[in-house]
C-alpha cells in the first residue's frame, strides 16, 4: 500500500493534468487551478518548514560536533533567525511597517532594504564570477585535439570577435558571419537536440504515469 | 439651401460598420462572445464604441471603445446561458454611425477544445509507439543501446572517489519537482546511491528545492536500506541549502572547495550557475558527471566536465544503469519515435522546396 | 619544455588577475570604440524611427536586477529614442521587480531631457510625453488587455494618477495605435508576447535580450514574428550608436551617458585576452605533443 498509493495519486493526477490541455470546460479548468495553485502552493508552504528544519539540523550538528568552521554554521543560523524575526514583525518597506521597528535614524533594516542592498548585489557578484571562470574554462578546455574541437574553437574565435565592434575592424564581414553561425548551424543543433529533449520528456513522464518507472519514488 | 445642406450632410457623414454578428467563442471554457463587423471605410474614423444588452432589458452597457483597424472584439465578461446582442458604432472626432444591432448569442463552455486535435493524434501515436516499445521489452530481453560515456563512466567516477577515501558530490539541478529533469535526476540519484552504499564512500547531496530535498532524502535512505546498509544512512547526506540561484552556486561552490569532493554529479535544470558549479569543481581535481536539458547550459558542461549527458541522454539514463527491459524498451521507442520525426521533417522539407518549382505549374 | 608544461598548469588565478586587469583598466581608461549596428539591432532602430506620427511606443520591463547591468541600458536608449522623435511612451513590468529598474530608468531620461528643455513644450512629464503604467497581474491581462483598452487594464498609473484623461492615453488607446512593443527580458518573457499580443492581435513587437539568450531568439527574428532584437550589452551599445546619430542629425548632440558603448571597450578586451588564452594554451598543448613524440 506504501508504494501501490503514490502509484495511484501519480496516475490519476497526472492523466487530469494531461486531460485538461484538452478540455476547455471552466469547471475542469477551476479544478485545475486549485490543485495548481491551492494544493501545489500549501505542499510547498509545507516542505519549506521541512527544509528549514533541514538547514537548522544541518548547522547545530555541526555546532555540537564543532566539526570543521563550526564558527560560520553560527552565523548561518544567527542570520537565519535575523532575518525571519525581521520578515515576519519588521515589514516589507516602510510602507508596509509590522509591529517592530525597522529603521533607526537614516538606517533601515526593512526585508527590502535587505533585498536590494545585500541580496542583489551578493548575486550580481556571483553571476559576475562567472566572467572569471569562462576565460579559464576556455583556456584550460579549448584545445584543438581533433577536427571537432578545432572546428568548435574557430567558431569560438569568430563568435567572440563578432561580439566586439573590434571583430569588424579586423575583418568586415565578421560580424554577419557570427550571426550566420548563431541564426543556421546554432539554431539547427539545438531544435535537434529539443526535439529529443521534448521526446525524452515524454517517454520519461508517460513511464512515472503508469508505474513504470519508480525511482522516484525511493527504491522502487 | 436644401441641396447644400443636402450635400454637408453627403461631405460630412461617416459610413456605419456593416454585418454585425455574434457568436459563441469556440473552443473554450465558456464566458467569451465574439463579435465581429465588416469595417468603415471612412478615414476620419477613430474607432468603433461597442455596447451591450441582455436579452429582455432596456439598458445598453458600453463595454469597450475598440481601434478603427479592429473588426472583431471579445466580450469576456458574459454569463454562460445568458442571451446577449451587441451594437456597434463607428466614431469621428465629430461624428458616429450605428450598424444595424447584432442577433442574440449565448456563451457556452465547450467540453472539448477541437483546436488541440494534432497534439492529441501527436501524444496518442507517440505514446501508442512507446507502449508498443515497453510491452516488446518483456519479451525481448536483449534490447541494443548504445554506449553512452558519461554513463559507463559513473562506476569508475564512484571507485575513485572510494580509493581516495574522498566524498562524492551530487547536485540534483535547481528546478522543483514538476520539472522532468529534476525526476530523472533523481532516479540516477537512487543507482548512485546504492554504489555509494555499496562501496562505502561519503554522499553529499545539497538541494535547493524544499520537495526536492524531501524526496531525495527518501530515494537515498531507500537506497542505502536496499543494498543492506541503513546504519550508513545519516541526515546529513542529504540537506536542503537555500532556493536563491546564487547563493545555492556558492554554497555548493563552498562544499566542493572544503570537502574536496573525488567525484562530481551535477545532473538536472540549471540555468547561469552552471560554468560557476562545473569550473569549481574541475579546480578542485574532481572527476565531474553532468547532464543537463538545458540546451543554452550545455557548452558549459561540455567545456568544464569530464563527461555531460545531453538532452534526452539524461532521461535515458536510469533505464541505462539499471538495465531494465521496460526502461530499455522506452528507449527504444523514443529512437522510433525521433526516426519518424525525421522522416517527415525530409518530407515537409522536400515538399516545401518543391512547391516553388516552374515544372509544376504544368500540373 | 618545461616553461610549455607550466604554462599549460599555470594556477588560475593568474588567469583571474589578468582577467580582473583587462576589465577594470578599460572601465578607468575607456578608449572608445565606435559600434556599427547589426542588422536585427539596425531594424529595430529604423522601425521606430520611421513610426507613423500617430503611433506610439510601449516598453515591457521584465527583467530583475541580476541582470540589470546588460538590460539597462536597453531601457535608457530606447526611452530617449522616444522622447527624441516625441512618440507617447507606455512603460509596463509585468514583474514586481522591474518597477523599480523601470523607475530608475525614467528618471534618469526625463531628468536629461528637461535639463536641455529650452521650453515647457520641449519637456518630458508623466501622463504628457510617457505614461507609467505599473505593474499588473497575472502578465496575461496587461498582454491581452491593451490590445483592448489599456486604460482598462490600468486605470491609474504606478503615480496613482488616473490614466483614462491623460494626453499620452488620449494618443495610445490600445495596440492600434502601437507602432512596437519592444520586451527587455532576461527569460522567455517575449516568447509570451508573441504567443499572446502578437498572435491574436498582430502588433509588431521588439526585443532586449541578455547575450547568453540571443542564439534562442534569432529564429524569431529571422521569421519576422520580431521586427527587430538588441542582444546583450553589445546590442545596447549598437543601438546608443545610431541613436546619437540620429539625435545629433535632430540638433540634440548632447554627448548623454552611454554605458553599453562604455562597457565596450572591457567586454573588447576582455574578449581579446580569452582569444589570447586560447591561443597560448594550444600553442603550448603543440609543443609539448611534438616534443613527447
Amino acid at each position: 500500500m506504501k508504494k501501490r498509493l503514490p502509484l495511484i495519486l501519480v496516475l490519476v493526477t497526472g492523466i487530469f493534468g494531461a486531460v485538461t490541455y484538452f478540455i476547455p470546460h471552466h469547471s475542469i479548468q477551476a479544478a485545475d487551478e486549485s490543485m495548481r495553485n491551492d494544493v501545489m502552493r500549501i505542499i510547498a508552504a509545507f516542505s519549506l518548514v521541512l527544509g528549514l528544519g533541514s538547514i537548522l539540523q544541518h548547522h547545530f550538528h555541526k555546532i555540537q560536533h564543532k566539526a570543521q568552521n563550526w564558527q560560520y554554521s553560527w552565523l548561518t543560523v544567527v542570520t537565519i533567525f535575523v532575518t525571519g524575526v525581521i520578515g515576519v514583525f519588521g515589514g516589507m518597506d516602510p510602507s508596509h511597517p509590522g509591529i517592530l521597528p525597522t529603521q533607526i535614524g537614516s538606517f533601515s533594516f526593512h526585508m527590502q532594504t535587505l533585498y536590494m542592498n545585500m541580496l542583489v548585489p551578493l548575486g550580481a557578484t556571483m553571476f559576475s564570477m562567472l566572467a572569471f571562470f569562462m576565460a579559464s574554462a576556455a583556456y584550460r578546455a579549448f584545445r584543438a585535439r581533433s577536427f571537432a574541437a578545432t572546428l568548435l574553437l574557430a567558431a569560438a574565435f569568430v563568435l567572440m570577435l563578432g561580439a566586439v565592434p573590434l571583430g569588424r575592424m579586423i575583418f568586415h564581414p565578421l560580424p554577419s558571419f557570427a550571426e550566420w553561425i548563431l541564426a543556421v548551424p546554432n539554431t539547427a543543433a539545438k531544435r535537434g537536440i529539443n526535439f529529443g529533449i521534448q521526446l525524452g520528456m515524454l517517454a520519461t513522464s508517460l513511464k512515472i504515469l503508469l508505474g513504470i518507472e519508480r525511482g522516484w519514488l525511493g527504491g522502487g | 439651401m436644401a441641396l447644400s445642406c443636402f450635400l454637408a450632410l453627403l461631405i460630412c457623414s461617416i459610413s456605419p460598420p456593416g454585418n454585425v454578428a455574434a457568436s459563441d467563442v469556440p473552443n473554450d471554457g465558456g464566458g467569451s462572445i465574439a463579435v465581429t463587423w465588416s469595417a468603415s471605410p471612412d478615414t476620419s474614423l477613430v474607432g468603433y464604441q461597442i455596447l451591450r444588452q441582455v436579452k429582455g432589458d432596456t439598458t445598453w452597457d458600453t463595454l469597450t471603445f475598440a481601434g478603427r483597424r479592429a473588426t472583431s472584439f471579445v466580450d469576456q465578461a458574459a454569463q454562460d446561458g445568458t442571451e446577449y446582442h451587441y451594437r456597434v458604432i463607428a466614431e469621428s472626432n465629430t461624428e458616429s454611425a450605428e450598424a444595424p444591432v447584432s442577433g442574440y448569442a449565448a456563451a457556452r463552455a465547450q467540453w472539448f477544445n477541437f483546436d488541440t486535435v494534432p497534439a492529441l493524434i501527436g501524444s496518442v501515436v507517440l505514446s501508442f509507439i512507446l507502449l508498443y516499445f515497453i510491452s516488446r521489452a518483456r519479451k525481448d530481453r536483449n534490447l541494443f543501446i548504445r554506449r553512452i560515456s558519461g554513463l559507463d563512466a559513473v562506476d569508475e567516477a564512484l571507485g575513485r572517489a572510494t580509493e581516495m577515501g574522498r566524498p562524492t558530490l551530487y547536485v540534483p539541478g535547481l528546478s522543483g519537482i514538476s520539472d522532468v529533469a529534476t525526476i530523472a535526476s533523481l532516479n540516477i540519484l537512487g543507482e548512485v546511491a546504492k554504489k555509494t552504499a555499496k562501496f562505502g564512500t561519503p554522499l553529499i547531496v545539497p538541494n535547493t528545492d524544499p520537495i526536492v530535498y524531501t524526496v531525495a532524502r527518501e530515494i537515498v535512505k531507500e537506497s542505502y536500506t536496499s543494498v543492506g546498509r541503513p546504519d550508513a544512512f545519516t541526515q546529513d547526506i542529504v540537506f536542503f541549502i537555500t532556493d536563491v540561484q546564487f547563493a545555492y552556486a556558492a554554497a555548493v561552490d563552498g562544499i566542493m572547495t572544503r570537502e574536496k569532493p573525488a567525484t562530481n554529479f551535477l545532473i538536472g535544470m540549471f540555468f547561469a550557475e552552471s560554468l560557476i558549479l562545473a569550473e569549481t569543481g574541475a579546480a578542485t581535481g574532481a572527476v565531474q558527471i553532468a547532464g543537463t536539458d538545458a540546451v543554452s547550459q550545455l557548452p558549459f558542461f561540455i567545456t568544464a566536465c569530464d563527461y555531460t549527458l545531453i538532452g534526452e541522454e539524461l532521461y535515458a539514463a536510469s533505464a541505462y544503469l539499471s538495465r531494465e527491459p521496460l526502461l530499455l524498451g522506452g528507449i527504444k521507442g523514443q529512437d522510433y519515435s525521433k526516426a519518424l520525426f525525421v522522416i517527415i521533417i525530409v518530407v515537409g522539407t522536400v515538399l516545401a522546396l518543391a512547391a516553388g518549382l516552374p515544372v509544376l505549374e504544368y500540373f | 619544455m618545461q616553461f610549455w608544461k607550466r604554462l599549460q598548469s599555470i594556477d588560475r588565478r593568474w588567469i583571474y588577475l589578468v582577467v580582473w586587469l583587462v576589465v577594470m583598466i578599460p572601465l578607468i581608461f575607456p578608449f572608445k570604440i565606435k559600434s556599427v549596428a547589426t542588422a536585427p539591432v539596425e531594424s529595430l532602430f529604423t522601425y521606430i524611427d520611421t513610426m507613423p506620427e500617430n503611433k506610439g511606443l510601449i516598453i515591457s520591463v521584465d527583467y530583475s536586477p541580476d541582470t540589470q547591468a546588460e538590460l539597462q541600458p536597453m531601457l535608457v536608449a530606447l526611452l530617449r529614442h522616444a522622447f527624441a522623435i516625441r512618440r507617447p511612451v507606455g512603460i509596463l513590468a509585468l514583474y514586481p521587480q522591474g518597477l523599480g529598474l523601470g523607475e530608475d530608468a525614467i528618471r534618469q531620461v526625463t531628468a536629461e531631457f528637461n535639463a536641455h528643455a529650452k521650453s515647457g513644450a520641449d519637456s518630458v512629464i508623466s501622463g504628457r510625453e510617457y505614461v507609467f503604467y505599473g505593474w499588473t497581474t497575472p502578465p496575461i491581462t496587461p498582454m491581452l488587455g491593451m490590445g483592448q483598452h489599456i486604460a482598462k487594464v490600468f486605470p491609474v498609473d504606478y503615480y496613482g494618477q488616473p490614466t483614462e484623461s491623460m494626453p499620452a492615453m488620449r494618443r495610445m488607446k490600445n495596440y492600434d495605435d502601437v507602432g512596437i512593443l519592444v520586451s527587455i527580458a532576461a527569460a522567455s518573457t517575449p516568447l509570451s508576447w508573441i504567443n499572446l499580443a502578437q498572435t491574436q492581435f498582430g502588433i509588431h513587437l521588439g526585443c532586449g535580450i541578455t547575450a547568453v539568450s540571443a542564439a534562442d531568439y534569432y529564429p524569431y527574428v529571422n521569421s519576422g514574428q520580431f521586427t527587430g532584437m538588441l542582444a546583450g550589452m553589445k546590442g545596447a551599445a549598437e543601438y546608443e550608436e545610431l541613436l546619437e546619430q540620429g539625435m545629433v542629425k535632430r540638433g540634440m548632440d548632447w554627448k548623454l551617458r552611454r554605458k553599453g558603448t562604455e562597457a565596450m571597450s572591457s567586454q573588447a578586451a576582455a574578449h581579446l585576452a580569452i582569444i589570447a588564452f586560447i591561443i597560448i594554451g594550444n600553442i603550448a598543448f603543440f609543443v609539448t605533443r611534438r616534443r613527447k613524440s
